[in-house]
């Protein structure tokens, strides 16, 4: 395996903590310090993502960094796309979300998620995975007085720990030589079906598939909405998915992945049948975010190239769209003075026309309007899993038309309609808003008009793991 | 690329080039004077009309012989492809010679009609993209490219029936109609998937390949379901009337003109594969005839003038369909451009039909006799009432929309969501009451 030129995974990881560190005890200018040690892991993994295509997509380890990480065409992505998104959240956020503990924990959430998808080593992803969680569970993410959001990470956690200790025990027991690197312990199914079963129960507890799903929408509506957002848009259960469990699990995965496939489809139904009548806005985005990471899923466990090629691409647009959704929503939230209900019209369009069509465009791109990077992966997406189940595969294309139509009445509802008579003095998207959500907009449209780039991207990384799924299937 | 590919390309192209650049511009926060906007409209839609013209006239010369613009594949996967291909022919040139001009047309009369209106740019840009999705419907070579311009198309015409959005009524009736669109356009997707990995057909661009048997009724059903859909045939007839709430101009030119023909011309493309099976040109025919016998019955007792002239297109586009399941083709498409013209000058005027009904009543010096009251007097008073009944509530189509699907569904939605609260309630189980300390002190934050 060859090195990376320059160790960029350690500093990626690096930097966020010490820009966690400085806003943690210093407490002045915390934005800037932020955004400055996320524009310097933005810029190392970009770096990394170049060297990366450059060698042709092999995989890469780190020099000088003890086989702990190693980048391929999977984590680069996921790397950059990670890194850039934590970034716009940190400039787009409003004052009143902005302090030190939030910036320093939004960093550690950073780098806790850049050293799971660097990892080569299960202890670090391990590791990446449960501190993540935990601003989310013991502050100051929380989530007021609603717990199922703490119990659910808490049981995503003791399941991943406990899918690593029973791996860890059947390759010591085994005598491997590396027991705890993913790359040495790839098809030896150390663990057999326990450690299978205990990874996806971590990874439904953390995506929300049915029935663990309650949670998210708890957390959507009782948490900070930004913090969350970045959170689930780490779309780590996806990550392990395609990193640890194909490779190292390829029997279980044969006998299983019909059945979590079904339960995946059933989930983005669920959640889109849920959001059609819901009222609260974060709720509905909640639950259009948990449609479409079901989808995702579907689309990994279609075992069809179509079907993973479209998940790994629909993780970059469900990421950015969503980011743009929520920013959007939090500062409208903060212009309006309270949480958005549905239940009513608001008529802020007149107000807020730039904020309303970045909703919108972020909207459409979600639901896979053409001219948007959502129409190429929403395109691969049901093909794939049309291919892989053609009898319940149509469950696919409904969810995400009732997943149009609920994103549509929460539009209209928030911003067309009659004036309200409560709204006073709202202003449109700020300068360092408006070039933010610009970016994001310019990014969906422009890689909707050139998806062959992107799916280009992806195309390595989607080769490897259908191959080893179709290997399995035949 | 010979000059024919790149013009074929260039009309297709154009709008969204000037959609994308106007959109992003104001979004950065520079406003077009209505001057510029309608100007740049004008140029971009006489060229377009010229170029036009000028691929007819190649095509006519040339002995019907298509143009087609392959530019590869938008992208590919595995075996999987979704080719961009445009193509320039019989059938499709007639109906972009149709769009470039009564875009021309709507876009040089909206700009004295909405002079001033606080939505004027949003209307010019949303107008643009209608144009390029439109365009894109009758230019694609493949289903897939189809798909595209659909959803544009219907995307464009719910924002532009929202357009009045400081009312709730528009809006309301651009979610009803949202959702019409978003169901029936399951069927153009999965007609487009049956297409590819059953059929083996990914672009019609050589003409359509045979498709006969289940697979020709399966297709065939699925694309129907999509046309009545964007077309309003029955029983989806019900949005068309609540589309009306949008301005004047965007109604000539969806309801009246382009987007409802969609539906017919998709059928048109796809008529080798309808005629390969009975029962999908059966269902053609039969949506057809109760559409214009609906749409006959329910114009007449329509009260405002552009619900009535939707109602009377609607009964014209019935007449199309049928046309079509019949195996006609050139008498559809003559057809459908002479309604789309007659039509779209009828919805241009319908907002200054007392002024017109005055000047005809005083040049037939007071002596106007009342016309169309012959089909009435032919029935007897107990079915005119229930016909009567039947028109006022339009075939009764939106209460059963709302009763069987609409009401169950929200209603699962209301059960799933107090499924989804069961042992949620404010008060924190005890387990977590003891790590609850642990949080206050902020672990984290220290």
């Amino acid at each position: 395996m060859a090195d990376l030129s320059f160790p960029y995974l350690t500093a990626a990881v690096v930097i966020p903590l010490a820009g966690a560190a400085v806003a943690f005890f210093r407490k002045a200018h915390t934005r800037a310090a932020s955004v400055i040690a996320a524009s310097g892991a933005a810029l190392c993994c970009l770096e990394l993502f170049r060297e990366v295509h450059s060698a042709g997509g092999f995989r890469l380890a780190e020099p000088w960094a003890l086989g702990l990480f190693a980048a391929d065409t999977l984590n680069a992505t996921f790397l950059v796309l990670y890194s850039l998104l934590t970034l716009c959240i940190l400039v787009v956020a409003p004052r009143r979300d902005t302090n030190a503990s939030i910036n320093g924990s939004t960093l550690l959430v950073l780098s806790a998620t850049l050293a799971a998808y660097g990892a080569d080593n299960v202890l670090l992803l391990a590791a990446g995975w449960i501190i993540s969680a935990l601003p989310f569970v013991l502050g100051p993410f929380t989530f007021n007085e609603t717990w199922r959001p703490r119990v659910g990470l808490a049981l995503s956690c003791l399941a991943l720990v406990g899918a690593i200790g029973v791996i860890a025990v059947a390759a010591l027991s085994d005598g491997a030589p590396q027991p705890f690197s993913l790359a040495a312990l790839q098809g030896h199914n150390y663990g057999g079906s326990a450690a299978f079963a205990l990874l996806i129960a971590a990874i439904v507890c953390r995506k929300g598939i049915f029935p663990a799903h309650a949670w998210i929408e708890d957390a959507a509506e009782a948490g900070p909405v930004l913090p969350f957002c970045l959170f689930i848009n780490g779309h780590l259960g996806a990550f392990i998915l395609a990193r640890v469990v194909i490779p190292e699990f390829p029997l279980s995965a044969q006998g299983a992945f019909p059945i979590l496939s079904d339960l995946a489809l059933f989930t983005a139904l669920y959640a889109a049948v849920r959001a059609v009548a819901e009222l609260s806005a974060r709720r509905i985005l909640a639950l259009l975010v948990l449609s479409q990471s079901a989808c995702i899923l579907a689309g990994l466990e279609s075992a069809t190239p179509e079907g993973i090629t479209g998940a790994l691409v629909h993780c970059i647009v469900v990421a950015v769209a969503t980011t743009g959704l929520f920013s959007v929503l939090r500062l409208m939230e903060v212009r309006f003075g309270r949480s958005f209900t549905a239940d009513h019209y608001l008529g802020l369009a007149r107000y807020t026309p730039r904020l309303a069509v970045f909703f919108a465009v972020c909207g459409l791109a979600l639901v896979g309007l053409p001219g948007t990077l959502g129409f190429c992966s929403e395109d691969l997406l049901i093909h794939g899993t049309l291919v892989s189940h053609p009898q319940i595969g149509l469950l696919l294309p409904v969810a995400t038309a009732m997943n149009a139509v609920s994103l549509f009445r929460l539009f209209s509802r928030m911003f067309l309609g009659a004036r309200s008579t409560v709204v006073h003095g709202v202003t449109d998207a700020a300068p360092r808003e408006r070039w933010v959500l610009a970016a994001i907009a310019f990014f969906i449209v422009a890689a909707g008009l050139t998806p062959a780039t992107i799916v280009a991207f992806r195309a390595n990384a989607a080769q490897d793991t259908s191959r080893a799924l179709v290997s399995i299937t035949k | 690329m010979t000059l024919q590919q790149w013009i074929l390309l260039s009309v297709v192209v154009t709008p969204g080039a000037v959609f994308l650049g106007f959109s992003f511009l104001w979004l950065l926060g520079w406003e077009a004077p209505e001057r510029f906007l309608s100007r740049i409209t004008g140029l971009v839609y006489s060229l377009a009309t010229t170029a036009v013209a000028w691929l007819i006239w190649c095509v006519a010369a040339g002995g019907d012989h298509p143009v087609v613009v392959s530019l590869g594949n938008w992208f590919a996967v595995h075996e999987y492809e979704f080719p961009l291909v445009l193509l320039g022919d019989h059938l499709s040139l007639p109906f972009l010679a149709l769009t470039v001009v009564l875009v021309g047309v709507i876009g040089q009369f909206s700009a004295t009609y909405l002079h001033r209106d606080p939505g004027f740019a949003r209307f010019f840009i949303l107008l643009h993209l209608f144009a390029f999705g439109s365009m894109l419907i009758f230019a694609a070579g493949s289903f897939d490219l189809i798909i595209g311009g659909w959803e544009l198309v219907g995307i464009t015409s719910v924002l532009l029936i929202s357009f009045f959005h400081f009312r709730s009524g528009p809006v309301e009736n651009a979610l009803r109609v949202f959702i019409v669109y978003r169901a029936c356009d399951l069927g153009l997707i999965t007609a487009a998937f049956v297409l590819h990995h059953v059929g083996h057909v990914s672009s019609f661009a050589n003409g359509m390949p045979p498709v006969a048997g289940g697979l020709a009724t399966v297709v065939g059903l699925l694309l129907l379901l999509s046309a009545a859909g964007k077309s309003a045939q029955v029983p989806f007839s019900g949005w068309l009337p609540r589309a009306m709430e949008g301005p004047t101009p965007s109604s000539a030119i969806f309801y009246g003109a382009i987007s409802v023909h969609a539906g017919a011309y998709l059928l048109l493309r796809a008529q080798p594969i309808i005629l390969g099976s009975p029962l999908a040109s059966s269902a053609v025919m039969f949506t057809g005839l109760m559409t214009a016998v609906l749409g006959t019955i329910v114009g007449r007792a329509s009260s405002d003038a552009k619900t009535s002239l939707a109602y009377a297109s609607l009964a014209q586009v019935g007449v199309i369909f049928l046309e079509i399941g019949a195996g006609l083709t050139w008498l559809p498409v003559m057809h459908i451009l002479g309604h789309a013209m007659v039509r779209t000058l009828q919805f241009l005027r319908a907002p200054s039909t007392l002024h017109d009904f005055h000047q005809v009543h005083a040049a037939a010096g007071g002596q106007l006799q009342q016309t169309g009251k012959h089909l009435e007097t032919i029935f007897p008073p107990p079915l005119r009432l229930w016909l009567y009944r039947l028109a006022i509530d339009r075939g009764h189509l939106d209460t059963l929309l709302e009763r069987l699907i609409i009401q169950p569904l929200l209603r699962l939605s209301l059960v799933l969501g107090r499924f989804d609260r069961l042992g949620l309630s404010n008060r924190t189980p005890a387990v977590i009451r003891q790590i609850e300390p642990l949080a206050k002190q902020g672990v984290i934050n220290g």
